[in-house]
């Protein structure tokens, strides 16, 4: 359970907020506080007032496996494979075991083409995957996704997010655009200028939004009797 | 009007990425998946990239404007009223219209990924250019701020227009369809005749196709109107 309490911080005025652990979805107009939000989960940033707990934890006290939304800011090393291999690396891993995982988290993202390649050569989408490989390589408690979704196509998105579920982290929480990928998270939070508008399983929140691009088009084509998904 | 592009080939690491055809006025999609080409296409179409191998001719062409696919890398200005000015623009009408008015002193890197975003799309799409490169204009945009993008894309049609993006559900109406197969970007055709060969299309819209319902085009409205024919 993720437990928020009289937080204020920059655009976020949150009084109180329960939400359970699983996958969580954070959406939003553009400017209404989803990466300060995520920013605050990560333990990157101490609220200026209130509280936020991830179980017993304070987030500083947990691992967490960060993606950011520009994803060349993710990145210390210059190759794919030393930044792969960092988190295991600052951990003092046995090389073995390093080598192992690497290819592993490699095989398993669907990047083990570019292992040799300079970050910089890569596409945006590339450069989220590498991103979304590295935070997940060391076992993190939490995952903390921030729009990991925008710089990719609708088939490489919908995949890695079938994996996400398939490995084993307590909770994730994303922000994101797509309301395709919000309506399968256990939990939607929607933002509106710094404040919880409505929160609650996607079929409660989206469904609200049934006259708006908010609704998740894979919903209105299945009204219009079209498939969903390819 | 025309860009075009002859045999052209760009070497990137272990892949090449090959482009031959024309470019007119209109506006074109170039749809294709992560690490295709499309950035690489638009770096080369807005001359910021030289091609490997080929040749690309302008003929007409004298204005140029790239919007990159992250809007960081074209800030050049501690503010946002000095950031609007320096595409010779009015400053409030700008902020207006990226919904940011009375933030003149803001700094730029303190908007959030998609207000900046907006902010840069309405510079580049407030002025008249001849060729215009979109990379991925709709990442990070919440859905009412695609919408007003593609309302602002659809009246460049008089330009030359390359959009590439991965979008599926909010895009504007097109004039022409492009595709990357593997690191080749094919032309589909003109639209709607080409939609019925779009590898990429939204499940939905490839449903549509398959019942021999092509839709008039790609926006909303047109998917909208297509899909209430299968229920009449």
């Amino acid at each position: 359970m993720i437990h928020i309490s009289g937080l204020r911080h920059g655009i976020l005025d949150i009084p109180s907020c329960r939400i359970p652990a699983g996958h969580v979805a954070v959406i939003g107009p553009n400017g209404s506080g989803k990466s300060t939000l995520l920013r605050l989960l990560a333990g990157m940033e101490e609220p200026v007032q209130g509280c936020i707990r991830i179980g017993e934890k304070s987030p500083g006290d947990m691992a967490i496996g960060w993606v950011h939304e520009v994803p060349g800011r993710n990145s210390l090393f210059l190759r794919v494979d030393e930044e792969l291999a960092s988190p295991l690396r600052f951990r003092h891993y046995q090389c073995e075991e390093i080598s192992r995982r690497t290819r592993e988290v490699a095989e398993r993202a669907g990047i083990s083409h570019l292992m040799d390649r300079d970050l910089v050569t890569l596409s945006g989408g590339e450069q989220v995957l590498i991103a979304m490989a590295t935070a997940i390589i060391s076992g993190p408690e939490i995952l903390i996704l921030d729009e990991w979704d925008s710089h990719l196509d609708a088939h490489t998105a919908a995949a890695l997010q079938e994996q996400l579920s398939g490995l084993g982290v307590r909770c994730i929480v994303q922000c994101t655009q797509n309301m395709d990928l919000a309506a399968t998270a256990d939990t939607v939070i929607l933002l509106s200028r710094g404040r919880v508008k409505a929160g609650g399983p996607p079929r409660e929140v989206c469904g609200k939004c049934a006259d708006s691009c908010w609704y998740p088009p894979s919903w209105r084509w299945r009204e219009w009797n079209l498939p969903s998904r390819g | 009007m025309e860009l075009a592009f002859e045999g052209v080939n760009i070497r990137r690491g272990s892949i090449d990425i090959r482009i031959s055809g024309r470019f007119v006025p209109g506006i074109h999609l170039v749809s294709g998946m992560v690490g295709s080409g499309k950035s690489t296409i638009a770096a080369v179409a807005a001359g910021l990239l030289a091609p490997t191998g080929g040749h690309i001719k302008k003929s007409g062409v004298n204005t140029t404007m790239l919007s990159f696919q992250f809007p960081e890398w074209a800030l050049t200005e501690k503010t946002l009223g000095e950031e609007v000015s320096s595409y010779g623009l009015e400053v409030a009408g700008i902020l207006a219209r990226a919904g940011l008015s009375g933030r003149e002193g803001d700094d730029p890197l303190s908007l959030s990924r998609g207000e900046l975003k907006k902010l840069n799309l309405a510079c580049v799409l407030a002025k008249a250019w001849d060729l215009l490169v979109l990379d991925e204009p709709f990442g990070a945009l919440d859905c009412e701020g695609k919408r007003e993008v593609c309302r602002w894309i659809e009246s460049k049609r008089s330009s030359i227009v390359i959009l590439c993006t991965h979008e599926q559900h909010i895009l504007p109406r097109i004039d022409a369809l492009w595709e990357f197969q593997g690191h080749q970007l094919v032309f589909r055709g003109l639209v709607p005749g080409a939609l019925a060969d779009w590898t990429l299309a939204a499940p939905g819209l490839k449903a549509l196709v398959a019942r021999g319902i092509i839709p008039a085009n790609i926006s909303e409205r047109d998917l909208r109107e297509a899909a209430c024919r299968i229920r009449d």
